[in-house]
């Protein structure tokens, strides 16, 4: 029987991994909604803006893994 | 007075086994996509696809929340093309509010898990504009796109018309996401859940609470089209 169990550190963990699969996704995502017919932003500027949008949150992600407290640490 | 302090038993983080985080989160992920999906399909005038991350964020944490939040329009993006990837963002921040008002303790009465609802709604449509506005220049083809169009009828600038339908759509459909992600997580096991701080609710109340949280939720879409 698998007793292995998780607590927020792992939480966080996977919660920045998933903002790191969107960050991998960007790039070919802003050149496909740069070609639909009714965005008139360039790829560029689209990928521009979401990145800063998720550094945001990277940055959040940093400041919680910096502040938290795991109580569960052996 | 320090023998005391060291005496006192230390407060230990929630660790849940890894099978439940394991099924919980593929599920909410997929729950949200079709939530995304339905709505699509029927053109409803919200969204739908925040349940599961609301659920995942409460009873495992913000950053699973945020995890779910990430797949969830990672995999609807390959789903119903490209357009909800950048809005990964806006179900990320969603999942960040919910899972840390409730670690805060904000949850816990009706009258603040509702008011902490309208705090996603808020935080979501401050991130979810500027996507709107200078990634898509205001229109996703969403049925919001027909109330940014009264806005701008009615003379005000694109940032203005976007957020005025955004913040409108985003209330109803946090509400509803809200109060149907607590009727899910009233029925999970009991094990899974004892660590949560919801409204405590019994018998009957268990199913009025979500129900009248969703039919609020319904109110202010319908309130909102009537007045366009």
């Amino acid at each position: 029987m698998n007793n292995k169990t998780v607590g927020p550190k792992e939480g966080l963990g996977f919660g920045i991994v998933g903002l790191g699969l969107l960050l991998a996704f960007l790039p070919s995502t802003a050149q496909k909604i740069a070609d639909l017919e009714f965005v008139g932003s360039e790829a560029f500027v689209i990928l521009l803006g979401a990145v800063y949008v998720l550094a945001f949150l990277v940055i959040a992600g940093g400041l919680a893994v910096a502040f938290a407290k795991f109580d569960d640490e052996e | 007075m320090s023998t005391e302090a060291k005496a006192a038993p230390r407060k230990r983080s929630k660790r849940l086994p890894l099978t439940y985080v394991i099924a919980i989160v593929p599920v909410a992920a997929a729950l949200n996509i079709v939530g995304g999906y339905i709505n699509g399909i029927l053109k409803l005038p919200i969204f739908l696809d925040m349940i599961g991350t609301m659920v995942t964020a409460v009873v495992l944490g913000p950053w699973w929340g945020a995890l779910v939040g990430a797949i969830t329009n990672i995999v609807s993006s390959f789903i119903s093309g490209p357009i909800g990837l950048p809005f990964a963002v806006v179900n990320v921040a969603g999942a960040l509010v919910w899972g840390y008002a409730h670690s805060a303790g904000w949850m816990s009465k009706t009258w603040s898990f509702f008011l902490v609802n309208i705090l996603v709604a808020v935080v979501c449509s401050t991130f979810a504009v500027p996507i709107y506005v200078f990634i898509f220049g205001g229109a996703t083809g969403h049925f919001s796109d027909v109330m940014t169009a009264a806005f701008l009828a009615m003379g005000q600038n694109l940032i203005v018309s976007v957020f005025s339908s955004n913040i409108l759509v985003s209330l109803a459909d946090k509400i509803i996401s809200g109060y149907v992600g607590l009727a899910i997580i009233e029925a999970l096991p009991a094990n899974l859940t004892e660590d949560t701080n919801l409204p405590k609710a019994e018998g009957l109340n268990k199913i009025i609470i979500p129900v009248v949280g969703v039919v609020i939720g319904a109110a202010v879409i319908m309130i909102a089209l009537a007045l366009q």
